[in-house]
């Protein structure tokens, strides 16, 4: 907190990332040893993550959220880009130090997979805090404090369960907990509700909001529902092919979404309130049409106009805090002669292709 | 949502639209499933568990019944359980479940009870009357054959009479009719999308136009757009080729899109059944209820929501009286000694298990239990609850 001096102190940026790029080449089935392919996973992103708020990270599978999460947890090596961690510059190519895993901690999705299963929840927890520094006389009240914080409470009764003992929803507390109990001040989590069942997902939800808001807790919140992020999240960036499209106030997102593929997201979520509003994107396109050249989204835009296909968009500003990647939006005026720009959606309102 | 949704005939209509079918005998039943009193356990003696407890209900013909419930309702261990591929310890303890096999152009009427069928009906029956689909496409498609193999071996089976060809030509019918490229027939499993495996699950189910197709968690594993894509096929291909549905999922916003009418599970009982709309609009039981308010809405104000307390409960020791009662906000005295009945209200449509509701004239009914379903307020479209 100390080296943060430039910054204002209502908020804080505990971790910041500039340029994140990560590719990971492939090799072209068939052509042994020749040909390589190159899967821009993540591409030029920047994010702040600030004390007491939650970002939102939204996109589907393949989007590349989950290799940013890893990134900043820097259990992936980014390819190229800059690192911030409460002001200090990292460097990302070096090996990940216990410091740094101190102060950013990775919750992930599957609570079942993530915990040891042949391990009581005390051992979870008590191995973390050894490592990071805890005296064996503290880490059993370090440990009970830990369970208090996520309220499984008695900690007693969960201290010496097994993960089969626990629900998936006590288990995903137990995660938090264990990340939460080395005093961390980021927080990235990886889709941690999906894995849960329906009635215990807003429960973690409440939980990571109120850890964020009376611990100032910087949190990730990583997910493919959107409209979690719109409950939980501050700011709420969308993510398509490794590239940010979109990002704005959560609820400025999803209630006026400017990028077509925002907007097909958020048509996409069952909503029986308004059955009318519904995508209905036909034909059968590959779950991730991604053009080489232009912008990413454009083989499957209803909107792409010929400079979609030859030149990638840069961030336009649409609003306040509000940017969208997309050439609809650019200012000039023959860029968007053809298409006029996709109306702001009004609750209710359908999309029209 | 689409203009088949629209089409497809309210259920009160069924019995009358199923008469004037150009079927010769009147008489003729216009359900597709009807099941009473199902139960199903795992393991005996001591260490038993109800997974299924005392279920009824009958599904009729091109009716879409959702059944939505969390990991442990029991809601999968009945579509096993009902269709036979349940194994040990899984045993049906009781009930019976007659399947109506008569075809459109049959004479007669035919009804099988499958609890009680020899393995040689139920070959029969699998697949040609009842198919299902599974989560996950991945593990249910053999990894090292082209996806065009499995089209090939079911009509071999059922089909002895098709050549090689005739094989052929149905399986590329079937998978342009989900809106894949023929040529997907020759890709192996891997070398398909979670959304494109899906679509040859569906269309595998439909191979000898069955008229129950079971769809079991058919997108949990998928993305919300692909999800969206598969649903809107799935109302297409209902339109076309006019089969019954049981749908099963955690989503319970979904289902009420597709859904004609939808059973809330909990613990092994159903506890709601009510028409999708209604149970959308009006949730009667506080877990539906609960359920509902579990997904945060997508428009107005950012609002803290609660959700359920609690964990969903362990089948081998379950509480007494209500299952939902240490988690229910309403609870009373009554909920923890007595269990309730599945009570009809009113009509017969809708049914609730809960004490709130057939409690007497002493219990009075929250006002959130007792909305009326026609009265659409504008805070309702906009996901706001009371």
């Amino acid at each position: 907190m100390s080296e943060t001096l430039n910054q204002p102190t209502s908020t804080p940026v505990q971790l910041s990332a500039r340029h994140l790029t990560r590719h990971f080449t492939t090799r072209i089935p068939g052509r042994f040893m020749k040909a390589k392919h190159v899967v821009r996973a993540v591409d030029d992103v920047s994010l702040d993550l600030v004390a007491g708020h939650v970002t939102a990270v939204v996109g589907e599978s393949g989007s590349g959220k989950s290799v940013l999460a890893r990134m900043l947890a820097r259990i992936v090596k980014p390819t190229s880009g800059e690192l911030d961690l409460e002001g200090t510059p990292i460097a990302v190519g070096a090996r990940r130090t216990l410091d740094y895993a101190s102060k950013v901690q990775l919750v992930l999705q599957d609570p079942f997979a993530s915990n040891n299963p042949v391990h009581h929840v005390r051992h979870s927890l008590e191995r973390a805090l050894l490592l990071h520094g805890a005296t064996k006389g503290t880490v059993d009240e370090l440990a009970r404090a830990a369970l208090t914080r996520v309220s499984l409470e008695p900690p007693d009764r969960f201290l010496d369960s097994y993960p089969h003992e626990l629900s998936g929803g006590q288990l995903q507390r137990v995660s938090i907990a264990r990340a939460l109990c080395v005093r961390p001040s980021v927080l990235l989590a990886d889709e941690p509700i999906s894995m849960l069942d329906v009635s215990v997902r807003l429960g973690v939800l409440n939980l990571l909001k109120g850890l964020c808001d009376n611990e100032q807790l910087a949190l990730l919140y990583i997910t493919h529902d959107i409209a979690s992020a719109r409950y939980l999240a501050d700011e709420t960036i969308v993510m398509y092919a490794g590239q940010i499209v979109e990002r704005s106030i959560s609820t400025a997102l999803v209630d006026e979404p400017t990028h077509p593929y925002t907007q097909l997201l958020i048509a996409s979520v069952p909503n029986p309130a308004d059955p009318t509003s519904q995508a209905r994107e036909k034909a059968e396109h590959t779950t991730f049409a991604v053009a080489d050249v232009g912008c990413r989204f454009a083989p499957r835009c209803p909107y792409a106009m010929d400079v979609c296909r030859t030149s990638d968009p840069p961030d336009f500003t649409v609003g306040e805090g509000h940017t969208s990647r997309c050439w609809l939006h650019a200012s000039e005026p023959e860029a968007v002669s053809e298409v006029a720009p996709p109306e702001r959606r009004r609750e209710g309102e359908t999309t029209k292709t | 949502m689409s203009a088949e949704r629209l089409e497809a005939p309210p259920l009160v209509d069924e019995r009358s639209r199923s008469d004037s079918l150009v079927s010769p005998l009147p008489a003729r039943s216009d359900f597709v499933l009807d099941v009473s009193n199902f139960s199903v356990v795992y393991g005996t003696g001591e260490h038993m568990v109800r997974a299924v407890n005392d279920i009824s209900f009958t599904l009729r013909r091109s009716a879409v019944l959702g059944v939505a419930g969390e990991s442990g309702s029991g809601k999968s261990t009945l579509v096993y359980a009902m269709t036979r591929l349940l194994r040990a310890p899984g045993l049906i303890s009781g009930g019976v479940v007659n399947l109506n096999t008569t075809r459109s152009g049959d004479a007669g009427e035919e009804t099988v009870n499958l609890v009680t069928a020899s393995e040689k009906e139920l070959r029969k029956i699998r697949w040609s009357h009842v198919s299902i689909v599974l989560q996950s496409a991945l593990s249910a498609l053999n990894p090292v054959l082209r996806v065009g193999r499995d089209f090939d071996e079911v009509l071999k089976t059922h089909r002895p009479d098709m050549t090689r060809a005739q094989r052929r030509e149905r399986a590329a019918e079937l998978v342009s009719s989900v809106g894949l490229n023929e040529d997907r027939l020759d890709r192996f499993p891997h070398e398909l999308s979670g959304g494109q495996r899906q679509r040859i699950m569906i269309a595998l189910a439909l191979a000898l136009d069955p008229e129950l197709v079971i769809m079991d968690e058919p997108t949990t594993a998928l993305d919300v757009v692909t999800q969206r894509e598969i649903m809107n096929e799935l109302q297409d291909l209902r339109a076309r080729f006019d089969f019954a549905m049981i749908f099963i999922t955690h989503d319970l916003s979904l289902l009420v899109e597709i859904a004609d009418e939808i059973v809330v599970m909990y613990a092994g009982s159903i506890v709601e059944r009510a028409r999708a709309n209604e149970l959308y609009e009006a949730p009667r039981h506080p877990y539906t209820l609960g359920l509902l308010n579990s997904f945060p809405p997508m428009h107005g104000q950012r609002r803290e929501l609660t959700g359920i307390p609690g964990s969903p409960p362990d089948l081998a020791d379950l509480p007494t009286g209500c299952k939902f009662h240490s988690r229910c906000p309403y609870a009373m005295t009554r909920c923890r000694d007595e269990e309730p009945p599945l009570t009809s209200l009113g009509d017969s449509e809708r049914s609730v298990a809960c004490w709130l509701h057939v409690g007497g004239p002493g219990v009075s009914v929250p006002v959130e239990l007792s909305r009326d379903a026609t009265t659409k307020d504008r805070a309702h479209a906009n996901g706001e609850r009371p």
